[in-house]
């Protein structure tokens, strides 16, 4: 009897020592390990370890009864655990992908707004800037138009002013400016001369002013185009100190060559003794 | 002799009397069932990924059934522990799936935002 017993023990024992393992252990422990060296390791710890509690489980059942229903299913179990930590894991990873997407966009919508704003900005300053410099021009044409115009009128009373194809024409009487057969400007003709200076001043500083000299035609030619040449340039010189630039400024003496009145009579001859002071527009330079 | 019936009549007993004493496994059954239900209304059937383990829980649960009516109530717990475990699982893959159409949609968005600020003259 003592035999018997001795031998069911020992079958026991050595079926245990040598019994195949389970596929379903096989395959939890393969699971197990890949997972631990896997993401599921960082990114869901707790499933992870709820795994490894299942297969200890299953290997204790395993060492103590052999290949049982209750090993296999300890077995399956760990490994669907297992499965389930890592796909946890995954989902983990894509939801910080997601975040990641989400946050990149959004930070770069807000570097869009901002660097949008910024040139809508400048845009604007720059649109801003341009009307005041418009406003400005438009305001300074309208005074430089009205100087003008004041000058124009000023000049009228002064002399004879006419639009010619030449440009402005500002006519001085001769007996005015000048005694008779002289060069220089008499007292009052300085102070009608300081008008048409100032009244020039207002004219577009880019226009170049000719000052002619004419005479009526009596007496010697020669000396009638000398005297015509020492009226206009004595003009350019009086204008020139005051405040007329030089460099806009030519003279030249005609002489009796460009009459605009019948020589025959004295009013006639008055007429044609005269200085013109002929304004061209800068385009018509 | 005597002895030898004693010797062979412990197996039988231990048998018998571990399929009479457990238990029918209504908890198990019900957290089988609860687990499938989720699974369910997260759309697991519908998911590929999903779909083999929803099956096995569902064959698994009805197995544990027949078995139940049977009497073998130690074998339907087996059953349903792995039920409910594939249950589970189904429901973790099909969540990782609707994941990973989350990160789609956000890549998508992100790209036509990038287009769409552009084609408006945004100033990157």
């Amino acid at each position: 009897m003592r035999n018997v017993v001795a031998c069911g023990l020992l079958f026991a024992f050595a079926g245990c020592a040598t019994a195949t393992v389970p596929q379903d252990l096989v395959t939890a422990r393969t699971a197990y390990d890949r997972a631990s060296h896997g993401p599921a390791a960082q990114l869901d710890p707790a499933d992870l370890h709820l795994a490894k509690e299942t297969l200890d489980t299953a290997e204790k059942s395993f060492v103590d009864n052999g290949d049982t229903q209750d090993t296999r299913d300890f077995a399956y179990t760990a490994e669907r655990r297992t499965e389930i930590a890592e796909s946890r894991a995954r989902t983990v990873q894509s939801d910080q992908q997601k975040n990641g997407v989400i946050a990149q966009m959004n930070a770069n919508q807000t570097a869009t707004v901002r660097d949008t704003s910024a040139a809508l900005g400048r845009a604007n300053l720059q649109i801003a800037s341009q009307g005041q410099a418009l406003q400005n021009e438009t305001q300074r044409r309208q005074d430089a138009d009205k100087r003008a115009a004041q000058a124009q009128a000023d000049l009228a009373r002064i002399g004879t002013v006419k639009q010619e194809a030449r440009g402005m024409v500002i006519t001085l009487s001769g007996s005015v400016l000048f005694a008779s057969a002289k060069a220089d400007l008499l007292p009052d003709a300085q102070i009608k001369l300081n008008d048409v200076a100032k009244a020039l001043a207002e004219q577009d500083p880019d226009s170049k002013i000719v000052v002619e000299g004419h005479t009526d035609s009596q007496g010697a030619a020669a000396f009638n185009q000398d005297l015509s040449q020492r009226r206009a340039e004595s003009v350019r010189s009086y204008l020139a100190s005051h405040g007329i630039a030089s460099d806009r400024m030519t003279a030249q003496g005609f002489g009796p060559t460009r009459s605009i009145a019948d020589n025959a009579s004295a009013e006639g001859r008055a007429n044609n003794r005269r200085v013109e002071i002929v304004v061209q527009p800068a385009t018509a330079k | 002799m005597k002895t030898k019936m004693i010797w062979a009549a412990v197996p039988v007993a231990f048998l018998f009397g571990c399929g009479a004493s457990f238990p029918v496994p209504t908890q198990h059954m019900a957290d089988a069932e609860s687990a499938h239900r989720s699974a369910l209304e997260l759309g697991a059937a519908s998911q590929p990924v999903a779909q083999l383990h929803v099956k096995l829980a569902e064959e698994q649960m009805a197995k544990a059934k027949t078995l139940i009516t049977d009497g073998d109530n130690k074998g339907a717990d087996s059953l349903l522990i792995r039920s409910k475990a594939d249950s589970e699982l189904a429901l973790a893959l099909t969540r990782e799936q609707g994941s990973n159409v989350e990160v789609q949609k956000a890549t998508d968005q992100s790209n036509t935002t990038a287009v769409t600020n552009a084609a408006q003259g945004a100033v990157k």
